[in-house]
């Protein structure tokens, strides 16, 4: 049966304006300041289709991938972000890599992060950054990437524990590391972030069947539930493989368009006509998502559940 | 067995064998080539680290940052003290000839083992025109390309001053702090055809 790639068809924003205006805003689920927002945004020619949060106290960030660009299209895509937090407050963001790309000269970390990014900078949201194959790996010493002078590390946030890993130089250190920290987390979510997908319908790259080969025993063998990659110019969310769902999200600045495969039997949804981020909520033992494209537009959504953790091993009177 | 473990019980091999050498002959060739020219390697690459702390201690720590130019100040400082203290570095001084055609093996059957739609990724993800050399500095506005996790697995490993990165056809030794060029392998790369 053949993959469905979700195509947005234009939506005229002055429709949207109208009838974001027309709407009473007494009774809303939607503060009034976000409505507000949404509808100066609607005039503006962008829409923001963002869902509000599912429970009041949950755990929530962003995510953008394949962003240091510099470029349009990245301060279109963080105007949104910026936007998007009016209706769904995130409070870190994670990067997926290729954060700086061409030259990394101090004014390229203002022109490709600093600027696009300045709203949410200044209400001090941390970004969390993984290595991608255009980054400088000493970008692990710029304080706002928070990783503490390493090229992988880990964090912790709320239930979840989030793995930050350097995929473009998988050696055995970092191997045993992965190992160390992810059979020591006892945190209900656990979730990895870098940059190479595992599993990608994209042409252009596809599956790294190398770091696959690598990384999915540990996943699996520890409960890893989630994945975010880039690297693919697009957004992908893919069918759950061996139960832990993989989401490619590569396309918060560049654009690969039409380059997700017609004829993968991995996709479950898919969207290369625009730039798009992703915004996440963890409550409890479920993670709401939402992808939205640079207008604004809501491109795919749903949830997750977490995977069940592994089953412990046995202790010692019982190998007795 | 750990490969370090490995490669030393085979290089005790022919130590035990020639203790009796007969007067007035050549020393008997190696045994054991590939564990020899593995060890080999491994002291120069201590030898390069030992070069690497020695710089690091002559130039300012670098500190978490929210300057980039203290970054890039920091690599470039370190690179210019490492060029210091090798300035006559060339070509095989850490991989040395008879690791570098252990290498080239390695790399050729990791490839061999690969089918042409992989093996045609792996070339697409090299960054175009870069030229390389020892004590060259590696361009930043260039990606590094990803390095197979399957090939790494089967190389002695680095410590962390040290990397290996695919330029070309060829195969570098890259400081990573420094952003520097250690050393370089060339033409031990088989081109998609080969």
């Amino acid at each position: 049966m053949p993959t469905r790639v979700l195509r947005m068809p234009p939506r005229p924003a002055l429709l949207l304006a109208i009838l974001l205006g027309a709407l009473p805003l007494i009774g809303s689920p939607q503060p009034m300041a976000a409505r507000a927002a949404a509808i100066q945004a609607a005039a503006a020619g962008a829409a923001n289709a963002t869902l509000a949060p599912h429970a009041e106290k949950s755990l929530r960030f962003a995510v953008i991938g394949d962003s240091g660009t510099g470029e349009k299209p990245q301060y279109q895509v963080g105007e949104q972000l910026t936007e998007s937090r009016t209706v769904f407050p995130f409070e870190f963001v994670l990067m997926l890599g290729d954060n700086i790309y061409g030259g990394e000269r101090p004014q390229d970390y203002s022109k490709k992060f600093e600027r696009p990014y300045q709203a949410l900078l200044e209400l001090k949201i941390p970004f969390y950054a993984s290595l991608g194959n255009h980054d400088d790996p000493n970008q692990r010493f710029y304080k706002p990437f928070n990783m503490d002078g390493k090229r992988f590390y880990t964090f912790e946030k709320g239930d979840a524990r989030f793995f930050a890993l350097d995929s473009n130089y998988m050696d055995q250190a970092q191997q045993e590391w992965v190992e160390k920290e992810l059979s020591a987390s006892k945190n209900k979510w656990k979730i990895a972030f870098f940059h190479h997908p595992l599993y990608s319908s994209g042409e252009k790259h596809g599956s790294q069947v190398d770091l696959r080969a690598t990384l999915e025993p540990l996943f699996l063998k520890y409960g890893v539930s989630v994945v975010f990659s880039g690297h693919e110019h697009f957004y992908e969310r893919l069918k759950p493989q061996n139960g832990i769902t993989y989401f490619t999200s590569g396309g918060a600045a560049k654009l690969r368009e039409g380059n997700i495969s017609s004829t993968s039997e991995m996709t479950a949804k898919g969207f290369d006509t625009d730039r798009s981020y992703m915004l996440i909520e963890i409550a409890d033992k479920t993670m709401y998502f939402q992808a939205l494209s640079r207008k604004g537009e809501l491109v795919d959504s749903g949830s997750v559940e977490v995977v069940k953790s592994p089953p412990a091993p046995p202790s010692e009177a019982a190998v007795r | 067995m750990t490969l370090s473990a490995f490669v030393l019980a085979l290089c005790l091999v022919p130590l035990a064998a020639s203790a009796d050498p007969v007067q007035g002959q050549s020393p008997p060739a190696p045994a054991n080539p590939i564990g020899t020219a593995v060890l080999g390697f491994k002291e120069r690459v201590a030898a390069y680290v030992k070069v690497h702390n020695e710089a690091e201690a002559k130039v300012p720590k670098l500190k978490e940052t929210n300057d980039p130019a203290k970054v890039q100040s920091h690599a470039a400082a370190l690179a210019d003290m490492i060029r210091k203290l090798r300035p006559d570095a060339k070509e095989g001084d850490v991989f040395g000839e008879a690791f570098r055609a252990v290498l080239a093996r390695e790399v050729r059957r990791d490839f061999l083992g690969r089918s042409a739609a992989d093996r045609k990724a792996l070339m697409e993800e090299l960054p175009p025109k870069v030229k390389v050399g020892v004590n060259m500095k590696y361009p930043t506005d260039k990606p590094l390309a990803t390095f197979p996790a399957r090939l790494l697995q089967k190389l002695p490993e680095l410590p962390p001053e040290l990397e290996y990165r695919i330029v070309d056809r060829h195969i570098v030794l890259r400081d990573v702090t420094a952003n520097v060029i250690a050393d370089v392998a060339r033409n031990v790369v088989p081109t998609t055809s080969s």
